[in-house]
Parts: C-alpha cells; sequence; structure tokens
C-alpha cells in the first residue's frame, strides 16, 4: 500500500463515518461499515483513477457496501431502535430543545427510501454536485435531481409534523 | 407532475446547480409567488438542520480499528471499538509513523509565533501580554500559546473573508519559488513551498508576519473544494521546547501546530481534523526531504 494512499484514506475517515451513519442509522453498523469501505479500498486501490477525487471514490464504496447489505439482511432499524447509539454523544451541556430537534432530523432522515438518503446526504451534508453525486451512486443527474427534491420536501414535511406534534405536547402539558 | 417539477427546480436552486438563466427565472417567481418563497425557506431550514444534525460526526475522534484498517492493518470487525482523543491518536500515530518521526526537518516553537501584520487590523496591539515576564515559564508558554493561536485563526478569518481575493503581501504571480524567494529574504532560514496539489491546494501566496519581533511567513493555499480549503501553513522560528501535533479551535478556526528544533509549524484552516492531519502530515514529510 502506499503510504500517500493510506493518508487519504484517513483523511476521509470522518467524512465516511458521517455518511455511513446517515445509511445505516447506527454509529456501530456505521463504523462496521468504514471499516469493510476501506478493506475494499485497499484491495482494489490499483483502481482509483489519480486526478479523481478521492473522496466521491470512497462514498460509492461506502455506498455499494451499504446495499449489498441492505439486500442481503434488513440491516433497517425501527424507529424507537435508533437514537440509543446513533447519537453517541457525551455533550452534557447540550440544549434538550436542540437535542431533540436533531434526533428528529435524524429520525425523519431515517425514514426516507435509501436511495433519497445517500442523495440527500452525498449533496446536502457532504456539499457533492449532483454530477459528484450521480457518479457516485451511478444513476443519471436527473434521478439525483428528482430524488433529492422528493427527499427534502418529504424531509421537511416531518419535521413540521414532527414541530406540530412537540407542540401539542407542549401546550397539553402548559393547559394541566 | 407540475409540482415534482416546481420543487425540483426549487431545490436546484437552493443547492446552486441551476443555470444564469434558470436561476433568473426562479427568482422571478419567487418574487412573485409568496406560497414558493414559503415552501423555499422551509427547504432552506431544513436542509441547515440536517448539516447541523450530522455536523457532529465528524468532529468525534475517529476509533483506532479504522485508522488500522485504513493503514491496511488486520483487525476484526467489532462494535464500540476504543475511541482515543484526537491528540493521543495523533502521537500514536507520530510514534509509529517514518514521515513524522524523521520528517521534520526545520524546527520551531509556535509559541512565540504571532501573527504580525494581521494584528493591528485585529485590534490585538502587542506581540505579548502585559505581566507575562513574572509568571511561571508554563504559564508564559500557555499564555504565549493562547494568543499565538487567537492570532492565527484571526489572520486566517481575514483570509477567508477576503474570498476569492485573500490579503498576501507576495502574491504567487507566475512561479510559486520567486513568491517564497522573495518572502524568505527576510526571514533568518529559507522557506520552502510544500506541493499540496494532490489535496486540491494551489499556492494563492505568502505574507510576512512576525514572531517575538522576528519575521514568519504565512502561506495562503486556496481551492475549490469547500471541504478543505482555503488554508494557511504559518511557518517561524522559536526557542520553546519541541511538542508533537497537536489540535485546536479557536474562533470556529481549526489549528494543528507543532515545534521541532526550532521551527514552529501551524496548519490553520476550517478543514476538519481529518483533512488537517493528513495535509500536515504531507507538509511535514515533504519539508524534511531537503
Amino acid at each position: 500500500m502506499s503510504s500517500r494512499f493510506g493518508d487519504q484514506l484517513i483523511a476521509v475517515l470522518p467524512r465516511l463515518r458521517r455518511f455511513a451513519r446517515g445509511l445505516s442509522g447506527s454509529i456501530t453498523d456505521a463504523d462496521d461499515l468504514v471499516q469493510a469501505a476501506c478493506e475494499r479500498a485497499l484491495a482494489r486501490q490499483h483502481q482509483f483513477q489519480e486526478g479523481t477525487r478521492f473522496d466521491s471514490w470512497m462514498f460509492r464504496i461506502v455506498q455499494t457496501i451499504w446495499i449489498d447489505q441492505v439486500r442481503s439482511r434488513d440491516v433497517r432499524k425501527e424507529d424507537g431502535d435508533i437514537a440509543e447509539d446513533r447519537l453517541g454523544s457525551d455533550e452534557p451541556v447540550r440544549r434538550v430543545e436542540a437535542r431533540l430537534a436533531l434526533d428528529e432530523v435524524r429520525r425523519a432522515l431515517d425514514r426516507l427510501p435509501s436511495d433519497q438518503r445517500a442523495a440527500l446526504l452525498l449533496v446536502t451534508v457532504e456539499g457533492l454536485s449532483y454530477k459528484e453525486a450521480a457518479e457516485v451512486v451511478q444513476v443519471p443527474v436527473g434521478t439525483i435531481m428528482s430524488r433529492l427534491a422528493r427527499a427534502r420536501i418529504a424531509l421537511q414535511l416531518q419535521l413540521e409534523a414532527g414541530r406540530g406534534g412537540r407542540r401539542s405536547t407542549r401546550d397539553a402539558a402548559a393547559a394541566q | 407532475m407540475q409540482q415534482q417539477r416546481s420543487d425540483d427546480r426549487l431545490v436546484a436552486y437552493l443547492d446552486g446547480e441551476l443555470e444564469v438563466a434558470q436561476r433568473r427565472e426562479v427568482e422571478a417567481w419567487l418574487d412573485t409567488d409568496p406560497a414558493a418563497r414559503q415552501r423555499m425557506a422551509g427547504l432552506a431550514e431544513s436542509a441547515h438542520l440536517l448539516r447541523m444534525a450530522f455536523d457532529e460526526a465528524v468532529h468525534e475522534p475517529v476509533p483506532d480499528r479504522l485508522i488500522a484498517a485504513a493503514r491496511g492493518e488486520a483487525v476484526p470487525l467489532q462494535a464500540g471499538g476504543a475511541i482515543l482523543p484526537f491528540r493521543r491518536r495523533l502521537r500514536a500515530q507520530i510514534g509509529a509513523s517514518r514521515r513524522w518521526r524523521v520528517g521534520l526537518p526545520i524546527a520551531a516553537s509556535l509559541l512565540g509565533l504571532f501573527v504580525g501584520s494581521g494584528i493591528a487590523y485585529l485590534g490585538v496591539g502587542r506581540l505579548a501580554p502585559d505581566g507575562v515576564a513574572g509568571k511561571p515559564a508554563a504559564l508564559e508558554a500557555a499564555a504565549a500559546n493562547n494568543l499565538w493561536l487567537d492570532n492565527a485563526a484571526g489572520y486566517f478569518k481575514l483570509v477567508v473573508s477576503a474570498g476569492d481575493s485573500p490579503p498576501v503581501d507576495i502574491p504567487a504571480t507566475g512561479d510559486p519559488r520567486e513568491a517564497l524567494q522573495k518572502i524568505s529574504q527576510s526571514l533568518p532560514q529559507e522557506v520552502r513551498l510544500p506541493d499540496l496539489k494532490p489535496w486540491g491546494l494551489s499556492f494563492h501566496g505568502a505574507r510576512l508576519v512576525v514572531e517575538e519581533g522576528r519575521p514568519a511567513a504565512a502561506l495562503v493555499y486556496t481551492t475549490d473544494n469547500k471541504a478543505i480549503g482555503p488554508l494557511g501553513l504559518i511557518i517561524g522560528s522559536s526557542k520553546q521546547p519541541d511538542i508533537s501535533p497537536t489540535f485546536d479551535r479557536r474562533q470556529d478556526v481549526n489549528l494543528l501546530y507543532w515545534r521541532h528544533q526550532g521551527r514552529a509549524y501551524a496548519l490553520v484552516g476550517q478543514a476538519d481534523i481529518g483533512y488537517l492531519w493528513g495535509i500536515a502530515n504531507d507538509v511535514a514529510w515533504q519539508l524534511d526531504a531537503v
């Protein structure tokens, strides 16, 4: 293994973990996914084309392994099963309201179909262009565009519904 | 179908994916349609929340098992591998890596490396805090370190706020080596230019800064990759003892700094730790290859 390849791989690990966490909805599953992606990347490093984006290449490997796993077993978790290890945050100072809101975003993301979830993570979170995201998931740019639009609308609707629910709960508590 | 097309356009507009003419069309539409404006505001907010929801993942320490996997060392798949703080992991890495072990050819101390030319602009009028001389050495070093890190972060924010034209004293027009030669004339030691093109970073220019009254160099790199750049590399000299690469964060800016045998280095930017680590490793390796 060339040391530069290893260095590039280490440098991109935090973003791979974030992407994998968004796909899998779990810290431990995500890290297993990233580990498997590292192993595959090392085995196939000769396939990486110099001058192309290394991060995109790695995202594609993560995405491919994830799809394989989804096909071979049902790794999607039920909503109530997600929050515990997915957050993994030890920030005691974070405000409860803010944490709840972000938990809700993660849950909303997890309810989306996996192809929409991947598009959303690649473009909105990782900052890839539509063209780059299309190359990662190997679909036409137009497909990415429509997946993104559907995902963004669905996410927004779910968040609005969640806010409505929280308001109702709070109002009910205040009325007691 | 019509609704789907509208949503596609709004989302693509938010993502900056439309051509100029299409963008103007959407803007004209938004000007006249309050419902569309509201929908777009909701979309923008949910995108912002999504980024926030996953932001913490890139600032967490990477588990050792993943570092090992990336290095090609055999590790079993195991949930909940040990997570070490970045600093400790980095030191362990340095111990194991030839690059870091022999990589730093020149040495330095960042404790005394103060960003001089940016100081007046930033409103920091002095290069050392009042009353430092009477304090114990450790406190003095810590105070100097704090001041330096704050100034380095402040200087970097100037670079960012300048957009496409970060302020430099010596621009890298034509041959970048020429810029380095010019700035080296003002420095006690020659400064060499690490090639960071593999990271997509281009040398933009150099700026002369001051370390305890002595000149130092701030090299500015730019890139189209928003995940990495722009990036500052500050190289100076100091009499402070060597320190291993250490991560810090000031004013929303990440810093990775170290010093070795009389010379000090700091990478300053908004790139996440993983990138800074990789780039710092590359810098150290290149500057060792004298």
